[in-house]
């Protein structure tokens, strides 16, 4: 079929694209949303070819296509309607937006910082290990080849504002070289050089505010977030040009513009103002962590692994970039190995004490990847949810970088933890070893002396099966791990035997439509429903025509037996569970009369819904056509 | 925070569908809201908690919302459950 036709009559039919107010789509359908209905000729478009049904709903026209072509009649219908794309990740994004601004504003940052971590490390290795050579061999600093590859190493930290301005014109969706020209303008060569001020070169007055205040010749070197805060700005007013100004002088009208406010205000304005709020973030920082006898950095070490909780520790990076363009001296790195190390040897410390499978197989490989400076899965996935360990490796990472400040252990790059930081703080080795071995070491004897292993928590839950089947659960269970803890796929078993359909084909809008969430339904050939897997029945309706039950592997899935069926109160329907059982995979949970349901003028197809859709990556069905009781129905992507 | 009360006049009470629909409206605001029947409580967003509170006729039902654009968001819930409750 000729989708680009398909979208232009179905365009001409809804009263073209002035009548469209969006457009999105799901797997089978078009979901528009129309301005005025009665201009839409329903006729006409259920004969547009392709056009499988047409129906309004929730306040969309519907359009059913079908699977494979919907997203192609999409394309071209976007395109010839003119309208932006609407998509799932609208959705998405617009969640996103809901979060507190404090929480997008460390997000950004992270987002900005996070991609000039590679031009930080390759640099900042390359200077460890010079150091490191220059120490053993003392002539080798004379010579050219070591300033040669000299250059090297300091190249990302003297043009540090133009990574940044880059990579923040990306994030703040703006032109990303015009960016790199902020960034330029804010350390030409022809301005006095931060670092030489520092040093008391001279510099001369280049505008003055009312003569009240005087913006000196000074380049932005060692800077971070003045640079941020004027591209953001930059991005904002060339978005806000391109809308404005007349598409024929655009293209030079814009940058010129753009670059010529934003230049002006950064090297009067913001510049000055951020580069002091900067200086005393910085300052603030410095004197916290240096408080001394390691008082400072103690109290720092303790409170990391709780700022990574709480997602705040992106914001460490411009710290981080701060203290290195200032003197190349990154003394927050050892406090953040030492409380990293620290949380990964309290989780060894719970992988080596537990007997219980399924844990030990996830501290194990967690422990280690926090030694290597992700500490993401010790911190979650163990230690926090034992809260003991999570103390045992503040403790232990207090006691770790209390040690490193004593000891002065400074990193000449960032982005690196753990036991790959010995390449970075190669300067100071002895400091960083002892660091690293008193972090560890307190972090695993306080959290093996504080934490006790748990019973497995399953237990109680059954009901004292007999041996023969502990066994087999035993069995069981390994096999769920293997499954949960492998790529992340999760498969919805049919808790009925019948006829399986795609959602959307659900003779009713909201199970169709998904607003329910995404799954399949079964047109049952037997009248029984069983636990799809093991789990907690959350709801039964006094009806008894729709389950709500929380699997054990996250799903949330409401099983509704028949469409409109409530109106049966009940009769015809049988349950042998009640809100707040367990159940495990097979066990029988309502009974139905399939001719009873028919007799009454309903439709049996039974929607499987995971309810919590949008807490995974994607929900999608596995089969259509004939399925038995327990066959793979609903596959899960994380 | 802004609060209200609201007696359920639908017959079956607040089953799958209204409970979707409900949820799917709630998701519009950035505001946190709840609905509680006397002592439990669930998120309007969240289906299951919303369902398994088992509201029927004649329930007294309190929603509350929190959040920037808190009278809106309750203005929008009031609506809702006077149209479909």
């Amino acid at each position: 079929m000729d989708y680009r036709q398909s979208a232009k009559e179905i365009l001409e039919a809804i009263g073209t694209s002035g009548n469209l107010v969006s457009a999105a789509h799901c797997a089978t359908r078009l979901r528009l949303v129309i301005a005025d209905n009665s201009k839409v000729k329903k006729e006409v478009l259920e004969n547009v070819d392709g056009v499988k049904g047409v129906f309004e709903a929730q306040g969309q026209l519907q359009i059913i296509i079908g699977t494979g072509t919907v997203n192609k009649v999409y394309d071209e219908f976007i395109d010839l309607a003119g309208v932006a794309a609407a998509s799932k990740d609208d959705v998405k994004a617009a969640a996103a937006s809901k979060a507190p601004w404090y929480k997008r504003m460390i997000k950004t940052l992270g987002d900005i910082f996070v991609p000039i971590i590679p031009a930080i490390v390759a640099t900042g290795l390359l200077n460890g290990l010079l150091g490191g050579l220059s120490r053993a061999f003392p002539h080798l600093s004379d010579s050219y080849f070591f300033g040669l590859l000299n250059l090297f190493s300091n190249a990302a930290l003297v043009f540090l504002p133009i990574l940044i301005a880059v990579s923040a014109a990306k994030i703040f969706k703006g032109n990303i070289y015009l960016g790199a020209v902020i960034g330029m303008i804010m350390i030409h060569t022809d301005l006095v050089n931060a670092w030489s001020v520092g040093d008391g070169a001279e510099t001369t007055t280049l505008w003055s505010w009312f003569g009240l205040w005087d913006i000196q010749n000074t380049g932005y070197q060692g800077h971070v977030i003045p640079v941020v805060i004027a591209v953001f700005l930059m991005c904002k007013l060339e978005n806000w040009l391109h809308k404005k100004v007349p598409e024929v002088i655009d293209l030079f009208v814009t940058p010129l513009v753009t670059v010529l406010v934003t230049g002006f205000l950064t090297m009067t304005l913001i510049g000055p103002v951020f580069a002091t709020v900067e200086s005393w973030v910085l300052k603030g920082a410095t004197s916290l962590i240096t408080i001394p006898f390691g008082i400072g950095a103690f109290l720092m070490g303790a409170v990391y692994a709780p700022t990574v909780v709480a997602g705040v520790h992106h914001m460490y990076n411009a710290i981080e970039l701060s203290m290195l363009a200032a003197n190349n001296m990154n003394i927050w790195m050892p406090i953040a190995t030492a409380a990293n190390v620290a949380q990964g040897a309290a989780a060894l410390a719970v992988a080596l004490k537990t007997k219980q499978k399924k844990l030990k197989s996830m501290a194990l490989p967690a422990s280690l990847s926090a030694f290597l400076g992700i500490t993401e899965p010790a911190i979650f996935g163990v230690n926090l949810r034992f809260m003991k360990p999570l103390i045992a490796g503040m403790i232990g990472g207090a006691c770790g970088a209390a040690v490193a400040s004593i000891m002065n252990v400074y990193a000449t790059a960032n982005g690196v933890t753990g036991v790959f930081g010995f390449l970075i703080t190669t300067e100071s080795f002895v400091g960083y070893l002892l660091t690293f071995v008193v972090a560890s070491a307190v972090a695993f004897i306080v959290s093996w002396a504080l934490w006790q292993d748990e019973k497995p928590q399953e237990a109680p839950a059954a009901p004292a099966p007999a041996p023969a089947e502990v066994k087999e659960e035993v069995k069981e269970e390994v096999k769920e791990e293997v499954k949960e803890e492998g790529p992340s796929d999760i498969i919805i078993a049919s808790p009925l035997k019948g006829n399986a359909i795609a959602l959307a084909d659900v003779p009713d809008d909201t199970f169709a439509s998904g607003v329910l969430g995404q799954g399949a339904a079964v047109e049952p050939s037997e009248g029984l429903v069983v636990a799809p897997g093991d789990g907690e029945i959350t709801t039964l309706f006094d009806t008894k025509h729709a389950i709500g039950i929380q699997l054990d592997n996250g799903a949330e899935l409401l099983i509704h037996i028949g469409v409109n069926t409530v109106e049966m109160k009940g009769e015809g329907f049988e349950a042998f569970i009640k809100e707040g059982d367990k159940v495990k995979k097979g066990d029988k949970l309502v009974k139905f009369d399939i001719d009873k349901i028919k007799a009454s003028g309903y439709s049996t197809a039974t929607p499987v819904i995971v309810t919590n859709t949008d807490d995974f990556a994607d929900v999608t069905h596995v089969t259509t056509g004939s399925v038995e009781q327990l066959a793979d129905l609903v596959k899960i992507t994380k | 925070m802004k609060t209200f009360d609201y007696v359920i006049k639908d017959e079956i009470g607040i089953h799958a569908r209204p409970a979707g629909n409900l949820a799917k409206k709630c998701k519009e605001f950035a505001s946190v809201i709840t609905i509680a029947k006397g002592e439990k409580e669930a998120g309007a967003t969240k289906l299951m908690a919303v369902m398994g509170l088992g509201v029927k006729c004649g329930d007294t039902i309190t929603v509350k919302a929190e959040g920037e654009d808190e009278d809106a968001a309750i203005e929008a819930v009031k609506e809702f459950l006077e149209a479909n409750l």
